[in-house]
C-alpha cells in the first residue's frame, strides 16, 4: 500500500499517454467482451424458451422442404401426444423492408395447449380461434410499431409467400420465443395460397417429458421410407441445431476478439516500453538508494496492470451499457440481439485478458530496465 | 579522528573494457576514510573519482582488491544484498539531483523510508526533520520543477540523510549549480558533518570544496597523487 502513491503518480506522469493507452485497451476489451458474449444468445434462447415436453418435427431433407398437412392427424394419434400444431414461416414485411420480425402462421385450435408459457393476453386466444384473420402479436412488436389490440395491419409476403395478408390484432403475447414476433392463422394463409396443404414444422406436445423420446422415435418410424420423412427433436435440440448454424460465427467472433486483444497488447507494450525507457535514469537512482530490482519490476508491472484494469472497467462497462441499449431497442436490431448479455465468465475472461495485457506489455521492458547496470543507466542519461 | 573506519579500500583496481581497449580507471588504490570525516576527492575528468564513489556505494565492482564500508565487506554481496545494504548505510547525492519529477519534495525524501518498516507517522517525522535540516521545511509540497537547482540539491541531500546512513556520498554535488548555490550546498554538507557527525565523501571539481572538507584527496589517472591529510596509506601511488 505504501507504494500506491508512487505507482499512481507515475501513471499520471504523461496523462495523455496514459489516457490514450487506457482508451485503446478499453476499446479492445469492449470488442473482446462483446464478441465473446455472442454465444450467450444460444444459452439464453435455450434456457428461456425450450420446453421439455415440446417436440419439433420437420422434414429430414432440411428446412426448405415442407411436410404434408395430412401428417397432423397421424401424429396426433401417437400415444402420449397431447397437441399437434403445424406452422409455416410467412416472413412477411410490415410497411418497410426494415420492418421485419418473425411472423408465423399456426393452427389456432391448440395454440394455448401447445404454448401455455407464452403469456397470452386475456381473451386473446378465444378471439384468435374465432376470427380467421386474427393475429396475436408480441408485446415487443406492439410497442415497436405503436400498435393496439383491435387494429388492422397488413403484412406483405416476401421470399417464401408472394401474397399479402390483412390481419386484425386480437391479443398480445408477453413471453414468446423472441421479443418481437407475430402469429396468425394458418388456415387463412392456406386459403390465400389455394390450399397447397404444406407445413414447415409440426409442433408436438407430449403429456410428460419422459414420453418425449418415445414420441420422437414413433413419429420418425411412422414416416420412415415415405416421400417426406420426418426428423423430430426435442425443442431444446431443435433450437440448438438452429443456433448451431451460427457456431462458426461464434468461433470466428472469439478468434477476432483474441486478435484484437493481442494487437492492443502490442500497442500497450510499445507505450509501456516508451514510458520505462524514459525513466531508466530514475530506475537506476531508485536502485542506487536501495530499491531491489524485483521490487521495481513489480512496481512497473503494477503500473501497466492498473492501466489495463482501468481499460477493462471502461471496456466492460461500455459493452454492458451498449448491450443494455440493444436489449431495449432489440426490436430494431433483431430478435436475438436483446438476448446477448455479458455473463460473469466473460467478465472474468476480460479481466484475465486485461491482466495479461498489463503483464506482457510491461514485463520485457521493465525486466530489461532493472537488469541494466546502475552505473551504465546513470551514465547513459547524464 | 576517532579511529573507526567508515570506508576502507585495499589495493583496489578497476578496469573497463571499451571495445578492444582496456581503461584502467583505478590502479591498485588503497584508502581509509575514518568515521565522521568530510573527504573531498578532487582531480581532472577521467581520473577515477566517480569510479571510487561507485565502488564505495556498491553500484560498481572492483576488478581486484577489497572494499569495506562500515566494517562490512561488500565485494561478495549479490545485487539484492547490496540494495538492502545501500538502503541502510549509503546516502547518495548526484550532480543532477535526480529527484523523481512526479513526486513532491516530501515524497522524494520519503522514498528511501518506504524500504524500512516505519509507519506513515514515523516516516512523516523523519522526512520533516530531514527537510528541516536542509532548510526546506516550508517547501515540502513543492514539486522539483517548482524548486531552484540549489533547492533541488537540498532535497536530494535530505533524501540522502533521511535514513541516517553510515556515509553520505556526493558525486559533483555543486556541478550544476551557480556559485552562490554551490557555496550553500558545500556549507550544508559541512554542517551535516559537524552537527550530525555524518561521514561525507564527495567527488568534486569545485575548488571551493577545499575550504569546507577536512581532507582533500587528489586523484589523477587512477592513482592518488596527493593528500592534504593522512588518510591515504602507504599503498597508494
Amino acid at each position: 500500500m505504501k507504494f500506491t502513491t508512487l505507482v499512481l503518480k507515475n501513471l499520471l506522469r504523461s496523462k495523455r499517454r496514459t489516457i490514450l493507452t487506457v482508451l485503446s485497451i478499453a476499446i479492445s476489451l469492449f470488442i473482446f467482451s462483446a464478441l465473446v458474449s455472442l454465444p450467450t444468445v444460444a444459452n439464453h434462447v435455450l434456457a428461456d424458451t425450450a420446453s421439455s415436453v415440446r417436440i419439433a418435427c420437420r422434414t429430414k431433407m432440411g428446412q426448405a422442404y415442407p411436410l404434408p398437412e395430412a401428417y397432423k392427424a397421424k401424429i396426433a394419434r401417437t400415444p402420449h401426444v397431447v397437441a399437434v400444431t403445424p406452422d409455416n414461416f410467412f416472413g412477411g414485411v410490415y410497411h418497410e423492408v426494415s420492418d421485419q420480425f418473425p411472423n408465423i402462421a399456426v393452427d389456432p385450435e391448440q395454440i394455448d395447449v401447445m404454448w401455455p408459457d407464452w403469456g397470452f393476453s386475456p381473451g386473446g386466444v378465444e378471439e384468435f380461434k374465432k376470427l380467421r384473420t386474427a393475429c396475436l402479436a408480441a408485446e415487443g412488436t406492439m410497442k415497436r410499431f405503436h400498435l393496439s389490440v383491435g387494429q388492422q395491419i397488413q403484412l406483405r409476403g416476401a421470399t417464401y409467400y408472394p401474397v399479402n395478408v390483412t390481419l386484425k390484432i386480437v391479443g398480445t403475447i408477453a413471453k414468446g420465443p423472441a421479443p418481437s414476433f407475430l402469429v396468425f392463422r394458418r388456415d387463412y394463409l392456406e386459403e390465400i395460397e389455394g390450399r397447397p396443404g404444406r407445413v414447415d414444422n409440426f409442433w408436438v406436445r407430449a403429456d410428460s417429458s419422459q414420453a418425449v423420446p418415445g414420441i420422437i422415435q414413433s413419429v420418425n418410424a411412422k414416416f420412415a421410407n415415405s416421400s417426406a420423412e420426418t426428423q423430430c427433436d426435442s425443442e431444446a435440440v431443435f433450437i440448438g441445431s438452429v443456433i448451431g448454424r451460427f457456431r462458426m460465427f461464434f468461433t470466428l467472433a472469439r478468434i477476432l476478439g483474441l486478435i484484437v486483444v493481442v494487437t492492443i497488447g502490442l500497442v500497450a507494450a510499445n507505450a509501456a516500453a516508451m514510458s520505462i525507457r524514459e525513466r531508466r535514469n530514475e530506475i537506476a537512482v531508485m536502485r542506487s538508494i536501495g530499491f531491489r530490482s524485483p521490487l521495481i519490476l513489480r512496481l512497473l508491472i503494477a503500473e501497466s496492470v492498473v492501466t489495463a484494469l482501468a481499460g477493462c472497467v471502461l471496456g466492460c462497462g461500455a459493452a454492458f451499457a451498449l448491450l443494455k441499449v440493444f436489449s431495449v431497442t432489440s426490436d430494431v436490431l433483431g430478435p436475438f440481439v436483446g438476448a446477448i448479455q455479458i455473463p460473469p465468465p466473460v467478465v472474468l475472461e476480460t479481466l484475465l485478458a486485461a491482466i495479461l495485457i498489463g503483464l506482457w506489455s510491461s514485463y520485457v521492458p521493465a525486466r530489461s530496465a532493472v537488469r541494466r547496470k546502475i552505473v551504465d543507466a546513470l551514465r547513459m542519461v547524464d | 579522528m576517532n579511529g573507526k573506519e567508515a570506508v576502507c579500500l585495499e589495493r583496489v583496481s578497476r578496469t573497463y573494457k571499451r571495445d578492444d581497449f582496456e581503461v584502467h580507471a583505478l590502479d591498485n588504490v588503497t584508502l581509509t576514510i575514518p568515521e565522521r570525516s568530510f573527504v573531498a576527492i578532487m582531480g581532472p575528468s577521467g581520473s577515477g573519482k566517480t569510479t571510487i564513489l561507485n565502488l564505495i556505494t556498491g553500484i560498481d565492482h572492483p576488478t581486484s582488491g577489497r572494499v569495506s564500508v562500515g566494517n562490512e565487506e561488500i565485494n561478495g554481496m549479490n545485487e539484492n544484498q547490496l540494495a538492502d545494504w545501500r538502503a541502510r548505510h549509503i546516502g547518495l547525492v548526484f550532480q543532477f539531483y535526480n529527484l523523481i519529477p512526479v513526486l513532491t519534495a516530501f515524497e522524494n525524501v520519503e522514498l528511501p523510508l518506504l524500504l524500512t518498516g516505519l509507519g506513515k507517522a514515523e516516516r512523516k517525522t523523519h522526512v520533516e526533520a530531514a527537510l528541516e535540516a536542509v532548510g526546506l521545511a516550508e517547501r515540502m509540497q513543492h514539486y522539483p520543477r517548482q524548486l531552484s537547482g540549489g533547492q533541488e540539491q537540498r532535497v536530494a541531500i535530505a533524501r540522502a540523510i533521511v535514513t541516517d546512513p553510515t556515509i553520505v556520498v556526493a558525486d559533483e554535488p555543486t556541478g550544476d549549480l551557480d556559485a552562490k548555490s554551490a557555496e550553500e550546498i558545500l556549507s550544508l554538507l559541512a554542517e551535516l558533518n559537524r552537527r550530525f557527525k555524518k561521514t561525507i565523501v564527495m567527488v568534486t571539481h569545485d575548488s571551493r570544496a577545499e575550504r569546507f572538507a577536512d581532507t582533500i584527496l587528489r586523484l589523477d589517472k587512477g592513482v592518488f597523487v596527493g593528500a592534504e591529510s593522512s588518510l591515504v596509506s602507504g599503498g597508494a601511488r
